[in-house]
């Protein structure tokens, strides 16, 4: 029964997606954003079925696996230095907002770190996005931006594998912090090693050439890999991650990810309805002013951040703001983390829907925001400068 | 020559930055996708004042006429033999020529125009650094090398017509 009414609300939830995103792309909007919304629109009209909760596991274990198979170590080396400095200031000046934020709202410390890292982490998808469709490529901040995003995808998906498996574990010490960073570190080392010292093993395995049988073949890789993960008490996401990574030195890649791309994008989708439908908004009122808060300030705080960026490494003032300004729309991650964790919902404010709220703000504000940053960024100067005068 | 900056941009691909002799700059961003932007950028300016958008086969296009192979000026062959001011020419001998026939020595080229015959070609046999005493004979190419102004008072004080292309 469950399957029948499964599949009807499945392709009503397609066709939905496809008519709003149609829209969404004729107004420029970020996909998430609006994939979200058709969730909170849907949720009146059927129920999350155990079916789509489970492509929606689906979608975050291939969005995880794409994202570690298009990962370039290379990119890491060759720039470290800068990638590592310009990374740890963002780190510094963002991730205590929603520590600190968490704990004045009641949060316990899995919670408060959880919210940490939803406001943090900026989407790498809708900034990249940005960058190209505003032409700002060669522009002198863009590199900053652009490491500092590597460094913070490295950080949160380092950061996921520990979140989750210290909620696995129930509660939070010194000595299940310990347990649990051991158990990340030793499962990142099998990876790590294995794609060094088994490169050529691997190049062979996944060199068939069979169609059928290689995208069977990749997919066992990815959920096997995801599954595994999951077994020891880590998240799945990191599974395919590290999976994605293990992949990403082969000669196959580019045949990897064709192939992989069509069930990522079905399945994330899926994810971003079904969290869309977790949002309970008609309770919502008391959390539309907390998300707003919460907005402002993380906003801010990565506006400053930049600015500062940008008198470190000698950039303009112009640069250094409008490098902060790029780094404000927050999407994918930050709703990866919120929906991977399973929340206690006594909390005063729920965790999914408060993250819902704010990634919408984050994306559709956030987005405008960027988009009209020199407008905005010109303003602030000229108000300074007169007020110099 | 003028530096190539080199920079990756994570997830878009490399940026090169050219600082050209007008105070002006040049950026170009290979896209991964194997896309080409190029950028002008005027003096101390942070904002492009150009864009041109570019795919992998117009880049490649424009490439070659940058480079001077898909038209080649006149100017390029003379040009490449130029180090510092010394330039090398291969001249043809004639039959005609008051050069044919000639010991060196006897019309005492170094001397006259300040130009040495580095190398005779005859026929088959190619003679490097020639004796003095050596006889240019018509239909010898030679190959001497020496500044501009002594090519040129080379050229007129022989009369000669047949300044090779290669």
């Amino acid at each position: 029964m469950i399957v029948n009414e499964s599949v009807l609300s499945l392709g009503i939830s397609l066709l939905a997606l496809f008519m709003a995103g149609f829209l969404a792309t004729r107004i420029n909007q970020s996909l998430t954003a609006v994939f979200i919304i058709v969730g909170m629109i849907l949720q009146n009209f059927f129920p999350v079925t155990i079916i789509t909760e489970f492509i929606a596991t689906l979608g975050i274990i291939f969005m995880l696996f794409v994202f570690g198979l298009e990962f370039s170590f290379t990119n890491v080396f060759n720039n470290q230095k800068k990638i590592f400095y310009s990374g740890c200031y963002d780190f510094l000046f963002n991730f205590p907002v929603g520590l600190f934020i968490g704990w004045l709202i009641g949060y316990d410390l899995i919670q408060s770190l959880t919210l940490a890292g939803i406001l943090y982490v900026t989407s790498s998808v809708i900034v990249a996005k940005s960058i190209i469709d505003l032409k700002r490529s060669a522009n002198p901040e863009t590199e900053y931006v652009l490491n500092i995003l590597l460094f913070e995808d490295m950080f949160i998906a380092a950061f996921l594998a520990f979140i989750v498996g210290i909620a696995n574990y129930g509660y939070f010490d010194t000595r299940a912090a310990f347990f649990v960073m051991l158990k990340t570190a030793a499962f990142f080392a099998f990876y790590i090693t294995a794609s060094i010292t088994s490169k050529k093993f691997i190049d062979k395995i996944v060199g068939i050439n069979h169609t059928e049988l290689f995208v069977i073949l990749i997919l066992s890789i990815i959920v096997l890999s995801a599954g595994a993960a999951s077994q020891i008490g880590l998240s799945e996401a990191i599974g395919a991650f590290l999976a994605g990574l293990l992949l990403s030195e082969t000669r196959q890649k580019q045949k990897i990810l064709e192939t992989i791309k069509p069930f990522q994008q079905f399945s994330t989708a899926i994810f971003f309805v079904t969290f869309g439908m977790a949002i309970d908004y008609k309770h919502a009122g008391n959390m539309l002013p907390m998300g707003v808060l919460l907005f402002l300030i993380s906003s801010f705080s990565k506006v400053y951040c930049g600015y500062f960026i940008g008198e470190k490494y000698r950039l303009s003032k112009k640069a250094g703001l409008r490098l902060g300004f790029s780094l404000i729309p927050r999407g994918e991650f930050s709703i990866i983390l919120a929906g991977t964790i399973a929340m206690n919902h006594t909390m005063p404010y729920s965790l999914k829907s408060l993250t819902g709220i704010y990634v919408l703000l984050s994306a559709v504000v956030g987005s405008i925001l960027v988009n009209k940053s020199d407008w905005i960024i010109k303003r602030i100067v000229e108000k300074e400068g007169q007020g110099v005068q | 020559m003028s530096e190539v900056k080199e920079c990756d941009l994570p997830g878009i691909g490399k940026k090169f930055t050219l600082e050209l002799n007008s105070n002006d700059k040049l950026v170009v961003v290979i896209h991964s996708s194997g896309e080409r932007e190029v950028f002008k950028f005027i003096e101390d300016g942070e904002e492009p004042v150009s864009v041109t958008k570019l795919t992998d086969e117009e880049a490649h296009q424009i490439g070659a006429i940058l480079a001077g192979t898909y038209f080649q000026p006149v100017l390029e062959e003379e040009q490449k033999l130029e180090l510092k001011n010394v330039t090398m020419e291969w001249i043809k001998i004639t039959p005609d020529s008051n050069l044919a026939n000639k010991k060196i020595e006897e019309v005492d080229i170094r001397k006259m125009t300040g130009v040495s015959i580095t190398t005779i070609i005859r026929g088959e046999t190619v003679i490097p650094n020639p004796r003095s005493s050596e006889t240019l004979q018509p239909q010898d190419t030679i190959i001497i090398i020496g500044n501009n102004e002594q090519i040129k008072n080379f050229i007129s004080t022989f009369e000669i017509k047949h300044r090779l292309e290669k």
